[in-house]
């Protein structure tokens, strides 16, 4: 009898926690499909606003600058991350290794005093040479530099996972460095750099604080975009494109949970 | 899943498995060097010749450089110092990726990321052979170790001992001139390890391949090896084959390596009469060694006081019955004696009772220390 009573309590703290994260979610999806522009009551299904954001070219452009932003930022993050990851395996034993630990410092320093530091740095360059002009550079530096830790470390973790005597095993078996590269090291990694990568595609989607102080005036993202349109008020467009990131994001998610449970496998 | 172990390696007909033509390779070592760090000296000086087609084995307990000498071999580790061999050809610094050298390894370190097809296939790939050639070779080798369908599985569908096959056939398929073993039976149990070390010893046989095997168990090197080696603080203690090694041991760490524990002191010598803390013993011919080893085997044990020349009169003090033999543990005066006693039906002694031990001159063996 106490025991129903336990589970029955823990079954609604579970229902509890599912409504806290997911009903705000609903309620944003549910009016982007409000007939009316009223915040408060659905008069009916329409699309509206979604062909209404496909009209609006500062959205387009917003959008746009979003998945160029995350694209390019994850692209160069993995290859740089992938290579960092790498070194720290391959030196972990280095007495200085813990010297390490600082390449997580942009995973624990607040958003906002990372968005400034970045900011104030590039104000700085700008002014002395004449380069990194604020705008989609600027913000794919940022990005880049907040992504890294993240790839290196998923990196770091695959490798550290693996049976090290696998990495003579393929000297032993006649391949040269380079091929050990391509017939073996990447491929092992395959899908540890698969998850870096929608991680860090996420990352940059998601991003606002950092964005916002190092974008220029013709670099604004959805989430730039979506800060500055709120200030007149929120409408069921703003509902659409949250509800279009809501479904890109958890599809994103989803791939790349699906790879990570294929890597521990 | 069961293991599909078969031992008849040796049965197939050699029509149908073509053996490779090729010969096989010695592997001369000199003065071989090699520390860790400032102070952990791992070989201190190796000189060794391993014979072309010879079943080598390189004994030792933990940390005495054996699996250090086999890196070398395989290229993955350099000596300090010293040369290195194989068929003649100097490869002291030849990378691992350029020697004709493969191991098995003790983790067996399949390639998670690829089928066991594609593991036993790997070698051959990254030397460039064409796929077709591959192909054949692969199902070769998978027919001479017997792989069944085990090729078509994934790597973490296997169990240990088909882990170890394929780690065998996947650096055996490459055909090179040394095998070289890095304790690759010391995961498996008891039962499926002597099965997998006859089925290793007719794979070496039939192919005439030069094997260089590492282990620390001294009962599979005997059971193993053409010749061993024993290695202690990265010297070598002795080279021989398995019954010299056990039965004339060169020094007193050999000895207590092969299991020997009757070694005694030899105080006093008058022609071949030794006396030792057990008393006065015939030996049939003495040196100028120090120390004496009875192996317990090759003693005799009557029952009651018969006293005698080299004869001892001692009291059971332990018996381990092990069905085949009883294992005893004698007091001889203030000392200790093992014997070993095959069980062929007669009465075997009790603990308590007097026993006379009778000694063969010829089974006495006198050693350095």
């Amino acid at each position: 009898m106490k025991k129903r009573t336990l589970k029955r309590t823990l079954t609604g703290f579970w229902l509890f926690t599912l409504a806290f994260l997911y009903l705000p979610l609903t309620v944003v999806a549910l009016f982007s499909f409000n007939a009316s522009n009223s915040a408060a009551r659905f008069t009916g299904f329409s699309w509206r606003w979604y062909e209404r954001l496909l009209g609006n070219e500062e959205i387009l452009s917003a959008f746009a600058n979003s998945m160029v932003l995350a694209i390019v930022s994850s692209v160069i993050a993995l290859v740089v991350g992938c290579l960092i990851g790498y070194g720290m395996y391959r030196h972990r034993h280095r007495k200085l290794g813990w010297l390490i630990v600082l390449i997580y410092l942009p995973i624990v320093l607040p958003d906002i005093v990372f968005g400034i530091s970045e900011m104030a740095f590039f104000v700085q360059v700008h002014r002395l040479t004449g380069f990194l002009q604020p705008g989609l550079g600027t913000m794919i530096i940022a990005h880049v530099t907040f992504q890294i830790p993240f790839v290196a470390l998923i990196v770091y973790s695959r490798f550290v996972g693996l049976d090290p005597t696998l990495f003579e095993a393929a000297k032993d078996l006649y391949a040269t460095p380079i091929k050990r590269v391509f017939h073996f090291m990447l491929p092992t990694i395959k899908p540890a750099l698969i998850s870096a990568f929608f991680l860090s595609f996420t990352l940059s989607v998601d991003d606002f604080v950092i964005s916002f102080f190092t974008a220029g005036p013709e670099s604004a993202t959805l989430p730039i975009y979506i800060w500055g349109a709120i200030k007149k008020g929120v409408s069921p467009e703003i509902n659409a494109i949250a509800t279009l990131m809501i479904a890109a994001v958890a599809i994103v998610a989803a791939i790349s949970l699906i790879f990570s449970r294929r890597r521990q496998a | 899943m069961t293991d599909t172990l078969t031992l008849e390696v040796a049965d197939v007909p050699s029509a149908e498995v073509e053996e490779p033509t090729r010969e096989a390779s010695s592997i001369e070592m000199q003065g071989l060097h090699k520390r860790f760090g400032r102070d952990t000296v791992a070989l201190a000086g190796v000189d060794l010749v391993i014979e072309a087609g010879e079943f080598f084995t390189l004994l030792g307990p933990s940390g005495c450089g054996k699996t250090t000498l086999l890196r070398i071999l395989a290229g993955l580790e350099e000596a300090d110092d010293g040369r290195l061999a194989i068929g003649g050809d100097d490869v002291t610094e030849v990378p691992p990726h350029k020697r004709s050298v493969n191991t098995v390894f003790q983790s067996y370190a399949l390639f998670p990321h690829l089928s066991v097809r594609e593991n036993l296939a790997f070698g051959l790939k990254m030397r460039g052979m064409p796929p077709g050639q591959r192909e054949a070779r692969v199902a070769k080798i998978a027919e001479f170790i017997q792989l069944g369908d085990l090729v078509e599985r994934r790597v973490d569908q296997l169990s240990g001992g088909q882990r170890q096959r394929i780690a065998l056939a996947r650096a055996l398929v490459n055909e090179p001139d040394v095998l070289l073993l890095d304790e690759p039976l010391s995961a498996l149990d008891a039962g499926l390890r002597s099965q997998l070390q006859v089925e290793l010893l007719r794979v070496q046989k039939r192919l005439g391949m030069t094997f260089v095997f590492v282990t620390h168990d001294q009962d599979e090197a005997m059971v193993m090896s053409d010749r061993i080696a024993v290695l202690n603080g990265g010297v070598i203690q002795q080279v021989g084959p398995p019954r010299e090694v056990y039965e004339h041991p060169a020094n007193a760490f050999v000895a207590r390596f092969m299991g020997h524990d009757n070694l005694y002191s030899i105080s006093a010598r008058n022609g071949d009469r030794l006396t030792t803390p057990l008393g006065v013993l015939s030996v049939e011919a003495a040196g100028e060694d120090d120390l004496l080893l009875i192996r317990p085997e090759t003693l005799d044990l009557l029952s009651g006081e018969q006293p005698g020349d080299n004869r001892l009169l001692a009291t059971v003090t332990e018996r381990l019955y092990r069905g085949s033999h009883a294992e005893y543990r004698l007091d001889v005066g203030q000392t200790t004696l093992q014997a070993t006693l095959n069980n062929r039906g007669r009465r075997l002694p009790e603990v308590g009772d007097r026993v006379t031990v009778s000694v063969a001159p010829e089974d006495l063996v006198t050693l350095s220390k």
